[in-house]
C-alpha cells in the first residue's frame, strides 16, 4: 500500500517536470527547424537536420549583443546602486536613534504595494523635462527606486540581529560611524545583501514595460525588449524567432544553472521578508 | 548602546540619498497620477481641470472597466487557488522524496525566464494549426481535432489561456515557497503525533496544514498583489486583445494613456489601480490574522 502510494506521488511528480519543462525543451526543437517542419509535422517530432541557419539568422539579425550588453550594464549598475543606497538606509533604519527613523521605515514598506504601473505616465513626463527621457538614466533611476524597498527591509530585518557590542568596542577605538559601517557591518551583511543582489537581478534583468516605455532609440533597448522586437520584426520566420527567445533564455539559465541553490534560496528570503 | 546617538547630518548622508530618489520616483509620480486624474488632458488639447469627472465616466460609462476589473480579480483567484495545490505537493514531497531540492530547482525554471520570453513561447504553443501551435498539435494527435482552436484569437478562450500561461509560470516559485515552510516544521512534531497515532495525511491535515498557515499566507499576498499588477504577460501575449477579451485594469490604463493618448483618463485609471492595491493588501492582512488567531 505504501509503495503504491509512493508510486503515485512519483507519478505526479515527474508529469509535473514534464509540464514544466517540455515546453522550453519544445522551443529548443522549435528554434531548430525550417519553417516547413514548424508548418507541417507533428509537434514532438525532432529536427531531421539541426538548423543551426536560425541561429546565425537571429544573431545576425537582432542586435543580440547589443542588447545584452545594455542589459548587462543597467543591471550592473543598478545593482551597485541598489546595494549601496540601501543598506545605507537600513544602517541608519536599524542602528540610528531618531524621530523620524520609523516614519521612514513605513514609507519603504508602503512602497512595496504600489504597482510600478501607475508611475510610468509621470515618470515620463518627469524625464522628458529632465531631458533624461531614451537614455539609460530613464532605466536606471526608477530600477534603483522599485529596488530599494525590499532591499532595505531585508538588510535592515538582518542589521538588527548583529551584536551591538562589535560596534561598541570600534566606537571605544575611536572609529567614526562610516567607518564602522564601511569595515564592519557591510562585510557582516554580506549574505543579505547577496539575497538582495539576486532578486534584483532577476527583476531587473527581465524588466520589460519600463524599457518599452522610455526607450526608443535602437542602441538602449535591453534584452527583453529587444526580444520582443525582433519578434515582431520577423514574424514570419518561425525557426529565427525560436532561436532569438532561446538566445534570449540562455544568459539567465547559465546563471541559474551555476548558482540555482543560491538563487532558489534568495528569491524565498526574499518572499519571505518581504 | 544598542543604538547610536549620530549627529542629524550623518542620519542625512545615509537616509537621504536613496530617500529623495526614492520619493522623487515612486511617491512623487503617484501624487502627479492622482492630481493628473482630475484633468481632461489628451495628446492635443491643454489639460482642464474636471474634477472628478474622469471617474465618472469610469466607473459608470466605460464598457471596458467592470470587465477588466472582474478579469484582474479572477486572475488573483485563479493565482490564489494555485497555492493549497502547491502546499499540498510540497507536504508529498516532504515525505515521499528524500532530496526535493533538485526537483524544486527544475519547476523553478520558468520562474527565472522574462515573461517576454515566457509570453512569446506560449504564443507559439497556442498557435492555430497551420502555423505549427503545439497545443493543436497534441490535440489532434489525440484524434481530438474537433476541439483545436486559434486559442488566442478567440475571445471565449483567449483570457482562460493566459490565466494558465501564469499559472504555469508561478507554479514553481510557490510550491518553492510552500516546500521551504513544510521543510522548516521541526520533526519532533510529527514524532510526537506519530506516537499520538496521527501518520500520513492524517499528520498532514492536523500539522503539516495549519503550521504552514503563515508561508501559506505569503503565498497568497504575492500571487494576490502580482494579479491585481497583471501586465507584462498579458501585453506581450494579447495585448488587451481581442477586442479588449483580455483586458485588465493595468493594460486597459496603459492603452488608454499610451496608446490613446487620453493621458487624464489613463491617470484616473492608474489612480483607482493604486487604491485598489492597497485596500485588498489591507483586507488580506486583516482576514489572515483573524485565520491565525484561530489557528496558533
Amino acid at each position: 500500500m505504501a509503495s503504491v502510494k509512493k508510486g503515485l506521488v512519483y507519478l505526479l511528480l515527474s508529469v509535473l517536470v514534464v509540464t514544466q519543462i517540455y515546453p522550453l525543451f519544445w522551443l529548443i526543437m522549435y528554434s531548430l527547424k525550417t519553417n516547413e517542419q514548424i508548418l507541417g509535422s507533428s509537434f514532438f517530432s525532432l529536427p531531421t537536420t539541426p538548423q543551426w541557419g536560425n541561429y546565425t539568422d537571429a544573431y545576425k539579425g537582432g542586435h543580440y549583443l547589443k542588447y545584452l550588453g545594455n542589459s548587462v550594464l543597467v543591471t550592473s549598475v543598478t545593482l551597485i546602486c541598489v546595494i549601496v543606497l540601501s543598506s545605507m538606509v537600513a544602517y541608519a533604519i536599524s542602528r540610528f536613534r531618531w524621530k523620524l527613523g520609523p516614519i521612514v521605515t513605513l514609507v519603504f514598506l508602503l512602497g512595496m504595494m504600489i504597482p510600478m504601473q501607475a508611475t510610468l505616465l509621470p515618470l515620463m513626463v518627469i524625464f522628458k523635462n529632465l531631458h533624461i527621457l531614451n537614455t539609460r538614466w530613464s532605466l536606471i533611476l526608477p530600477y534603483i527606486a522599485f529596488s530599494t524597498p525590499i532591499a532595505v527591509f531585508i538588510l535592515s530585518g538582518f542589521m538588527r540581529g548583529i551584536p551591538a557590542e562589535i560596534e561598541e568596542s570600534a566606537f571605544m577605538d575611536g572609529a567614526s560611524v562610516y567607518r564602522i559601517f564601511r569595515s564592519i557591518i557591510l562585510p557582516i551583511s554580506v549574505p543579505p545583501i547577496m539575497t538582495v543582489v539576486i532578486l534584483t537581478f532577476i527583476t531587473i534583468w527581465n524588466e520589460y514595460i519600463m524599457a518599452a516605455t522610455f526607450i526608443s532609440a535602437e542602441g538602449l533597448k535591453t534584452l527583453p525588449f529587444g526580444i520582443y522586437n525582433f519578434v515582431s520584426q520577423y514574424n514570419a520566420n518561425f525557426g529565427a524567432i525560436g532561436a532569438y527567445l532561446v538566445l534570449g533564455a540562455l544568459p539567465v539559465m547559465l546563471v541559474y544553472f551555476f548558482l540555482s541553490e543560491k538563487i532558489t534560496k534568495g528569491m524565498v528570503a526574499g518572499a519571505v521578508k518581504g | 548602546m544598542n543604538v547610536l546617538k549620530v549627529p542629524a547630518r550623518t542620519i542625512a548622508v545615509f537616509v537621504l540619498p536613496c530617500l529623495l530618489l526614492y520619493i522623487g520616483l515612486v511617491f512623487v509620480p503617484i501624487v502627479v497620477s492622482v492630481y493628473d486624474s482630475l484633468l481632461d488632458w489628451d495628446s492635443i488639447n491643454k489639460a482642464k481641470f474636471i474634477g472628478l469627472d474622469n471617474f465618472k465616466t469610469i466607473l459608470f460609462e466605460d464598457t471596458n472597466f467592470w470587465p477588466s476589473v472582474r478579469r484582474t480579480l479572477m486572475y488573483a483567484v485563479f493565482s490564489m487557488a494555485e497555492i493549497p495545490i502547491c502546499l499540498f505537493i510540497a507536504a508529498l514531497m516532504n515525505r515521499y522524496v528524500r532530496k526535493a531540492n533538485t526537483l524544486v530547482s527544475i519547476y523553478f525554471v520558468p520562474v527565472i525566464l522574462s515573461v517576454v520570453i515566457i509570453g512569446q513561447l506560449w504564443k507559439t504553443i497556442y498557435n492555430p494549426t497551420e502555423m505549427g501551435g503545439m497545443l493543436n498539435g497534441i490535440l489532434t494527435s489525440l484524434g481530438l481535432e474537433s476541439w483545436t482552436h486559434s486559442w488566442l484569437t478567440e475571445p471565449k478562450f483567449a483570457m482562460y489561456c493566459l490565466y494558465f500561461v501564469s499559472l504555469w509560470q508561478y507554479f514553481g516559485y510557490h510550491l518553492l515557497i510552500q516546500y521551504t515552510g513544510v521543510q522548516n516544521i521541526p520533526n519532533e512534531i510529527y514524532e510526537a503525533a506519530k506516537i499520538d497515532g496521527a501518520e500520513g495525511f492524517k499528520s498532514d491535515w492536523y500539522i503539516t496544514y495549519p503550521m504552514a498557515v503563515p508561508i501559506f499566507k505569503i503565498s497568497i499576498v504575492l500571487a494576490f498583489i502580482g494579479s491585481l499588477q497583471a501586465f507584462d504577460l498579458v501585453w506581450v501575449m494579447t495585448g488587451g486583445g481581442p477586442a479588449h477579451a483580455t483586458d485588465t485594469i493595468s493594460t486597459h490604463m496603459y492603452n488608454m494613456s499610451f496608446l490613446s493618448l487620453k493621458y487624464g483618463y489613463g491617470s484616473a485609471l492608474a489612480t483607482i489601480l493604486v487604491f485598489i492595491c492597497l485596500l485588498f493588501t489591507v483586507v488580506i492582512n486583516f482576514v489572515f490574522k483573524k485565520v491565525e488567531a484561530k489557528y496558533t
